[in-house]
């Protein structure tokens, strides 16, 4: 190839990715660090006007405020953890040991709750779980239960049912996707050097999905961990995660604030990627980890 | 069937607008204007010509209509539209939250977007203060020396101007007033009639709130004052202290598990009631009148605290850019929704009490409002004005402390 030529496929591959990045910097990156700058500025009335001033961070961590926030990271990881232990024996499932054809099926099954509103999803939830709902009814027919369950509904459980349900699909599909990507002739290797299937698969098959994984739990949190609706709908007296307590905070245009707590958010996030993204990095430590054990 | 759609003054006043209009257009004189008269003297047109040339070729105004769910005729503004000539609706979905308001208005560039904006009043201070609507010269209101019940529960100088006034000037043209309590289901209860049975350990987790401060703090507030268990000066105005007083005793309550819910929607309110998920339950009327046609056996109370009164305001959006032709457009749905028919309709919709004309309008047009129909208007306007003449507190959206207000019932949602 001449130089020219690849000066050009140079300037092209720049030009192709340079729409992305502009993108992202336009729309994400600037508007982000605006909201970061906002969180220093001070109110004016009901305006606010540029400073540097931490009265709205020492308002944040000094109230109830932060309460959920720890609230919120504990209960997006427990819905995440029972998402990944949902979807990663569906999706293990789905390649190994049905046909190409039923996977399909099942997966698109998956994506059905998808064409109904997330909101009346949610609501649909209420109405199963109340006092009078069926499941309280099919519990009170089979004689399990003489009164209603309170806990059903309006609680941390009906929080992380609600949550579970509606990341739980994202996870599956990154999931299957490194499943299916995986080398079966490892698997046959692995059979063929005598391991047992439990080995194989600790050995073998979870630390060459751990890509998938790592997707996974990325969508089930933050999926989780941003949500405003299901507390709303499923929650408890005044249960809210992050998203509630913002919105609150913008009902009184306190701006400085709401933005405090959203660059806390967004900080605490990059931090949690940091982490994992450096966990799942090492898969060659984790590899020998593995090995080490087993 | 009926041809007179709206009550003979209002039609008249609209007439002579008209007149007023075309006059106004034929001065503007746009290039489409002129065409039009050139065209129609070559065509050898008479005066009568020329003025069906001027109407044609004035295009008709169509008013944004920026509104909460609450001021919806059904979608029918055909009587607004001939009464005005041609001039037409378009009818917007706001939220009623100031954050959702302010937003729009400030960031989303709504006061270019809309004309008017109906929402529940006594958001004056944060809307003029930011420059966002303008005062309502009521000269241009026919209708509104004729509405008793703004002079009679709205007039200067009482807690309700605060819901359409601001600094003695007029913003807000009011479309519905009402007074909320809470509900009840009476097979469970009995008859309640105080704001202490949504704290009465009886009914400990079959109660619900709405996640609302200026709603839930203030009648509870109104409760903690009437019935002496806290200091507390004025209900509708709580000072941060007195605010803390309020949230202490509803955190206590809320940890005895008192609450089964706090309740954001109206379809939340609604299935709660209807699905006998709670027995009392502070929300707003209309969902007992929905839960009441599921079938439902469920009671708006009469609590001897009084009522939280509040009244919606339409107000008009402050855009310099608007035309004139645009504002008199809005003038005009503004008079219109002081008009009866208007109020008979929203008040048969939403169970709002609207204006003096519409239980007198429902009747008078069988046509329209039948019979029972129109007997339930009155109904409806009758037991809001008892309301309002028992009296309360008014619904303050934006007190003095609100800063404090919102910090407080963080604490309560949290705890």
């Amino acid at each position: 190839m001449s130089r020219a030529h690849e000066r050009v496929a140079v300037w092209t591959r720049h030009g192709l990715l340079a729409l992305p990045i502009a993108f992202v910097a336009v729309f994400l990156v600037a508007p982000l660090l605006f909201s970061i700058a906002i969180g220093f500025w001070q109110r004016v009335g009901f305006r606010v006007q540029p400073a540097f001033r931490l009265d709205a961070y020492a308002e944040f961590f000094g109230s109830v405020r932060l309460l959920v926030l720890e609230r919120g990271l504990i209960v997006a990881a427990e819905a995440t953890a029972i998402g990944l232990l949902l979807a990663y024996p569906v999706a293990y499932f789905l390649v190994f040991r049905v046909t190409r054809s039923a996977a399909r099926v099942v997966l698109a099954l998956f994506t059905l709750p998808f064409l109904v509103n997330y909101i009346i999803r949610t609501f649909s939830w209420s109405w199963l779980l109340s006092r009078t709902g069926p499941v309280n009814k099919a519990l009170a027919t089979t004689g399990l239960t003489h009164a209603p369950v309170d806990w059903l509904l309006y609680s941390d459980f009906a929080v992380l049912l609600g949550l579970v349900t509606s990341t739980m699909p994202f996870m599956i599909f990154p999931i299957y996707l490194a499943l299916m990507g995986l080398d079966r002739r490892l698997l046959e290797a692995s059979w063929t050097l005598g391991a047992s299937p439990a080995r194989s698969f600790l050995r073998v098959t979870l630390p060459l999905s751990l890509s998938g994984v790592f997707a996974a739990l990325v969508f089930g949190f933050t999926g989780a961990f941003g949500d405003s609706a299901v507390p709303i709908i499923l929650g408890g007296p005044g249960y809210q995660l992050m998203g509630n307590a913002i919105t609150s905070t913008l009902d009184v245009l306190n701006y400085p604030l709401s933005a405090a707590m959203s660059s806390v958010v967004v900080a605490v996030m990059l931090l949690l990627l940091l982490c994992w993204y450096l966990a799942f990095d090492l898969q060659s430590f984790l590899g020998k980890m593995l090995r080490w054990r087993f | 069937m009926a041809v007179c759609l709206q009550p003979a003054g209002y039609r008249d006043t609209l007439s002579a607008e008209g007149q007023q209009t075309l006059e106004e257009r034929a001065m503007a004189g746009s290039s489409i204007g002129r065409r039009k008269i050139v065209q129609a003297a070559l065509y050898g047109g008479t005066g009568l010509a020329l003025s069906g040339a001027l109407s044609g070729a004035w295009a008709a105004e169509q008013v944004s209509f920026a509104d909460i769910g609450v001021g919806d005729p059904g979608g029918d503004w055909s009587r607004y539209t001939k009464a005005t000539g041609g001039d037409t609706v378009n009818l917007v979905s706001i939220g009623n939250a100031p954050s959702a308001i302010l937003n729009v208005l400030i960031a989303g560039g709504g006061t270019k977007t809309y004309d008017l904006i109906n929402i529940v009043g006594g958001m004056q201070k944060p809307l003029v203060e930011n420059g966002l609507i303008e005062p309502i010269d009521t000269a241009r209101l026919p209708n509104w020396a004729k509405d008793s019940y703004i002079a009679q529960y709205l007039k200067p100088g009482t807690p309700g101007f605060d819901f359409i006034g601001y600094d003695g000037k007029i913003y807000g043209v009011p479309t519905v007033l009402q007074g909320d309590s809470f509900a009840y289901l009476p097979e469970a209860t009995g008859p309640l009639d105080s704001y202490g049975a949504l704290f009465d350990a009886k009914w400990k987790g079959y109660v619900a709130l709405e996640d609302n401060y200026t709603t839930a703090g203030q009648k509870t507030a109104l409760y903690l004052k009437a019935s002496k268990q806290a200091s507390i000066g004025d209900p509708a105005n709580l000072t941060p202290a007195e605010m803390k007083t309020v949230v202490d005793f509803l955190i206590a309550k809320k940890k005895e598990g008192q609450f089964r819910t706090i309740w954001s929607s109206f379809e939340q309110a609604v299935n709660l009631i209807v699905s006998k998920e709670v027995k009392v339950i502070d929300c707003w009327e209309p969902m007992v009148f929905v839960a009441k046609s599921k079938g439902v056996d469920a009671v708006y109370a009469a609590p001897k605290e009084g009522y939280l009164l509040w009244a919606m305001a339409a107000y008009l959006v402050k855009n310099p850019g608007r035309s004139p032709a645009r504002t008199k457009a809005a003038y005009a749905l503004l008079d219109f929704m002081l008009g009866g028919w208007y109020g008979a309709t929203i008040t048969d919709l939403r169970g709002y009490m609207t204006n003096p004309e519409a239980p007198a309008y429902a009747r008078q047009h069988p046509g329209e409002f039948p019979a029972a129909k129109a007997e339930r208007i009155a109904a409806i306007d009758a037991g809001v004005k008892k309301k309002f003449q028992q009296g309360g507190t008014w619904q303050q959206r934006w007190p003095t402390a609100v800063d404090a207000y919102e910090a407080e019932w963080a604490r309560f949602k949290a705890a």
